[in-house]
């Protein structure tokens, strides 16, 4: 083992199609741990627990940086998971790993700008829970994270749905591990407050209870306030300031440890520590939800995540200037009422031309390309905007979003070494994804995705063949997913 | 060297497409060359339809038919429109498509509908099982019309699970959210045997699913039914656009028999995807054996009608439809047999064989599984959609559990006649994404192009009219921005006879 070990580390031969060995020395219980997760998953990903190596380069292949110009047969060194060196001209250090990706395209983890499809259930039935956390609902066995995956998302926000008022706190978290916490990228970010009426309520009600929970949050603080102010006085002094100045000395004797659970993150989102993702799926609701965000003085760290409709607002959301989370279908159809004529209109194209940023998201329901991130890239560049803003959308801007532009959506020194490898260029859609690398580990080879080659019913060499192709006389295989009404199908075959 | 062609590909892109306008501007929306008139269009890329590629070619338009292909002089007489880069097919050829009858209702609150539903008078037997629980703004199963009691739960489903009501999934919304996806022909279920009725009838042909098709690059679909009834209704073949007079190649055509549960609701019925207000408990047959029944008992009864022998029984068809049987007997009129699962397409072919009928197979999800079964009987597929995962009314039936995204490739392989649709599928998921899907899944592109033009147009019939650029076809065809299996390719001029019907020229 060490010799094979040492084969890989002396020479920077192609390797192309290499997976980590274990190693005695670092046999790192947490990688352990992510591959056994991603192995009960669904077994797509590496096979043996991988053993990252502390220096990795990624060599040969074309590099979309997002931030800066592609670069041809560019290297990328990588270095206890963080991307130290991009470039033509990369000096590899002996004891790196090289990886060759010539041919290949790289481009930065792609980024699911919010999706409650983590969760075990997308909404609460109560309407305003910040005290709520979706670290208690994610679960990492769900098909989600390892389509994800696939798809050559690394990393996704997991927030509740709009079927809400004031939402569970939010948290970004990796595609891979056993754990929530194992996945876990950025524990608190934000919550989401919903302008639209949640199932059941109209827009007076909705808007009654999301301003009913900030003045009931500035009630209970004045409360407090008070209370704190006359615990700071000693005990023969008296009060000799008016209310409003007791209250606002006491306001600021207020620490963190004096807020219950159900103010803690209120308090948060309006100190601006959390940010606010107004869900507006309706033209109408972009105004209140703009007017309410400034009133609450949090436009600043606000994201507006619209519905297939709202761009029709883009004056307010232009006077906004704060980005968007765009509904995963980019067109938006819609049958004149009085003519009856159906109108198209693509709604990137718009919001692009308000000078807004905005992050594209996977469709879900759609039955195949658009439920890729790069492909929603892509018929925004057919459309005609920049490659680069294109590649944006997916990486960069909702990166920025979440506050982790440091360290997500780009291939630049010092981020996460989250990096996509494509087979061809990723707005072409016979291109695959070939390799994913979470952190500096190889998370994900196509080659060894076991449910993706039964999809396609490929044989590779060395691989045992799981699907058994034509097999008229035997039953079904059953899968988990099928009961006994299957069953019975099956004695219809003769 | 893939790559390197990738690579240039990806380069080329932008400039590519300012060149094209720029040439496609030459060619003004004036110069069309239908009656008495003449055209050539020269592109780097010309797919014939029947596998051929001509590179740098020529089409000559006459008298809105194509006159000549390939390396040729053009007449001086004759304008010569240069499309640079452009490539040119065949305008698509959908062979199953599920055409919205009347309207599209994109975008729509439940609650206009509902409001719609209300003034129209109309009512359904969903609506009387669960009033006391309806929210129709959120009802998807009923879209405002009825009620589906679980309605206001469909969040609470968990993924991949479905409502036990209207069968729709947690994200209901996203299936009627941005243009309905779900477009089927009724078909008449007054009877399960009504191969004397035609799809024609109830077929608007100026529906503007039919603009949403033309668009997309598709100029010619058989308009199948919906798949309630054994033995459906006649199909329709007819272009897309153009004038209405010249739309019907033919009026009715083949017949399409159904050997599938569509299940709903776990039951074994053989019942439509989403047509389940019309008779949710009193549909015959009830399972896969009743329903080669009712198909067997129509086949045997006409043979008997036509000895002039009693007929008789609960499912003995109408007495007009034992005409239409004999001439399907005798092969006049085509079959089409729809079947997703190996075991129901075995069962086509024996049900078939039982009354030495040819036919053609219809969506065939399971085909990889019964290949050589496929080839034995000489049985033709149109084949799909492809699809990662179903949507749709496929999306509530097990049949689609084992679908392979190789199925297409599969059967080209092996040499099986298969011609690709997408069905109810339209822009994104259209018949020219499926092309896509097909290039991404191991599909040649040229096989791709034919699996969606020649080899639609030969099962057809009607490929001495469409669906190849050959000498005397009508000049039905596409111009794409880039080669038509590509994510960036755009169909930026539709043909119908020499004609003009959709330019985007000016979009951009």
């Amino acid at each position: 083992m060490i010799a094979v070990l040492n084969d890989l580390f002396g020479c920077h031969k192609e390797c192309r199609s290499v997976y980590f060995p274990v190693t005695q020395e670092t046999g790192c219980m947490k990688v352990l741990l992510a591959g056994l997760a991603a192995f009960l998953a669904g077994s797509i990903a590496v096979e043996s627990a991988a053993a990252p190596p502390d220096k990795l380069a990624l060599t040969g292949g074309r590099i979309i940086t997002v931030t800066g110009d592609d670069i041809e047969e560019g290297t990328v060194l990588i270095k206890h998971g963080r991307i130290v060196e991009v470039g033509a001209d990369v000096d590899l250090p002996y004891d790196a790993m090289e990886i060759d990706t010539t041919g290949m395209v790289l481009m930065p983890g792609m980024i699911d700008p919010q999706s409650p499809r983590g969760l075990d259930r997308p909404n609460e039935n109560v309407p305003v829970v910040p005290f709520l956390n979706v670290y208690d609902a994610i679960d990492p066995s769900r098909l989600f994270f390892e389509n994800s995956l696939r798809d050559g998302i690394t990393s996704v926000h997991v927030m509740q749905g709009n079927n809400t008022v004031v939402s569970a706190l939010s948290r970004v978290v990796r595609p891979i591990g056993l754990s929530v916490d194992e996945m876990t990228v950025e524990p608190e970010v934000g919550l989401k407050l919903a302008v639209t009426p949640r199932s059941g309520a109209d827009r007076i009600s909705q808007m009654f209870e999301l301003r009913e929970a900030f003045a009931k949050l500035e009630h209970e603080l004045n409360r407090l306030a008070e209370e704190k102010y006359e615990e700071s006085l000693e005990e023969d002094e008296n009060i000799d300031v008016g209310p409003g100045e007791a209250r606002q000395q006491g306001r600021e004797l207020l620490r963190d440890s004096d807020f219950s659970d159900k103010q803690r993150n209120l308090v948060r989102l309006l100190r601006g520590d959390l940010s606010a993702w107004f869900y507006a799926g309706r033209a109408t609701d972009v105004g209140p939800a703009v007017e309410f965000s400034r009133h609450l003085g949090i436009l600043d760290s606000s994201i507006l995540v619209l519905g297939n409709e709202a761009h029709r607002a883009v004056t307010e959301l232009e006077d906004a200037q704060r980005p968007v989370v765009l509904d995963p279908s980019l067109y938006h159809r819609s049958r004149d009422p009085m003519t009856g004529e159906i109108e198209e209109v693509f709604v990137p194209r718009i919001i692009h031309d308000a000078g807004l940023e905005f992050a594209l998201q996977p469709n879900p329901s759609a039955s195949m390309a658009e439920r890729y991130l790069n492909y929603q890239a892509a018929i925004c560049v057919r459309e005609g905007l920049p490659r680069e803003v294109a590649f944006k959308a997916i990486t960069y801007y909702p990166a920025k979003m979440l506050g982790l532009e440091d360290d997500l959506g780009a291939i630049e020194p010092g981020k996460r070494a989250n990096i996509v490898v494509f087979s061809g260029d990723p707005l072409d859609f016979d291109s695959w994804v070939e390799q994913v690398f979470i952190d500096g580990v190889l998370a994900y080879e196509r080659d060894r995705d076991h449910r993706l080659q039964k999809l396609l019913r490929l044989e590779r060499e060395g691989h045992e063949v799981i699907d058994p192709g034509p097999d008229p006389d035997e039953g079904d295989t059953k899968t988990d997913r099928e009961s006994g009404e299957q069953a019975s199908d099956a004695g219809a075959d003769a | 060297m893939m790559s390197d062609i990738k690579q240039c590909r990806a380069e080329a892109r932008a400039i590519r497409t300012a060149i094209i306008l720029l040439a496609l501007a030459a060619f003004a929306p004036a110069v069309n060359a239908d009656e008495g008139q003449s055209l050539a269009l020269r592109a780097a890329i010309i797919h014939t339809g029947d596998g051929d590629v001509i590179r740098d070619g020529v089409i000559l338009i006459r008298d809105g038919r194509i006159d000549a292909v390939g390396d040729i002089s053009v007449p001086e007489d004759v304008e010569t429109v240069d499309l640079g880069d452009a490539a040119v097919t065949p305008g698509l050829v959908d062979a199953n498509a599920l055409v919205e009858p009347e309207r599209l209702v994109p975008q729509r609150r439940a609650a206009e509908i509902a409001a719609e539903a209300e003034a129209e008078g109309r009512t359904n037997f969903l609506h009387t099982m669960f009033a006391d629980e309806h929210e129709p703004e959120n009802c998807a199963a009923c879209m405002g019309t009825s009620f589906c009691a679980l309605a206001a739960g469909h969040d609470e489903l968990a993924e991949g699970e479905i409502c036990p009501v209207c069968g729709f999934g947690e994200d209901i919304w996203s299936h009627f959210g941005s243009g309905v996806r779900s477009n089927l022909v009724l078909s008449e279920t007054s009877s399960e045997v009504v191969p004397h009725t035609h799809v024609i009838d109830s077929l608007n042909l100026r529906s503007p699913d039919f603009e949403r098709l033309l668009r997309g690059g598709v100029t010619t679909v058989f308009a199948s039914p919906d798949n309630s009834v054994v033995i459906g209704p006649q199909g329709l073949i007819t272009r897309t656009g153009g004038p209405v007079r010249d739309r019907v190649l033919e009026p009715a055509d083949a017949v399409t028999a159904v050997i599938s549960s569509d299940s709903f609701r776990g039951a074994v019925r053989n019942r439509p995807p989403y047509r389940f207000l019309v008779d949710a408990q009193s549909r015959r047959p009830n399972t896969r054996m009743g329903l080669a029944w009712v198909f067997r008992k129509a086949f045997y009864d006409t043979i008997r009608y036509e000895k002039n022998q009693p007929v008789y029984g609960a499912d003995t068809p109408p007495e007009l439809a034992f005409p239409v049987l004999s001439r399907i007997l005798e092969g006049d009129v085509p079959l089409r047999m729809h079947a997703r699962q190996q075991n129901d397409i075995k069962a086509a072919i024996r049900l078939a064989d039982e009354f030495n009928l040819s036919f053609t197979l219809l969506e065939a999800t399971e085909a990889y599984r019964c290949i050589d079964q496929l080839l034995e009987a000489r049985v033709p597929v149109i084949f799909g959609p492809i699809y990662m995962d179903p949507s749709g009314p496929r999306a509530r039936t097990p049949e689609t559990r084992h679908a392979r995204l190789s199925t297409l490739r599969d059967l080209l392989d092996a040499g099986v006649e298969t011609a690709l649709s997408a069905q109810d599928l339209r822009e994104e998921d259209g018949l020219a994404r499926q092309m896509m899907y097909a290039v991404r899944t191991g599909v040649s592109p040229e096989d791709a192009v034919q699996a969606a033009t020649g080899t639609p147009a030969r099962l057809l019939g009607i490929d001495d009219r469409v669906g190849v650029l050959r000498d005397g076809r009508h000049a039905d065809l596409v111009v794409w921005s880039q080669a038509p299996y590509e994510a960036g390719a755009v169909p930026v001029v539709v043909m119908l006879n020499g004609r003009i019907v959709i330019d985007r020229r000016m979009d951009s």
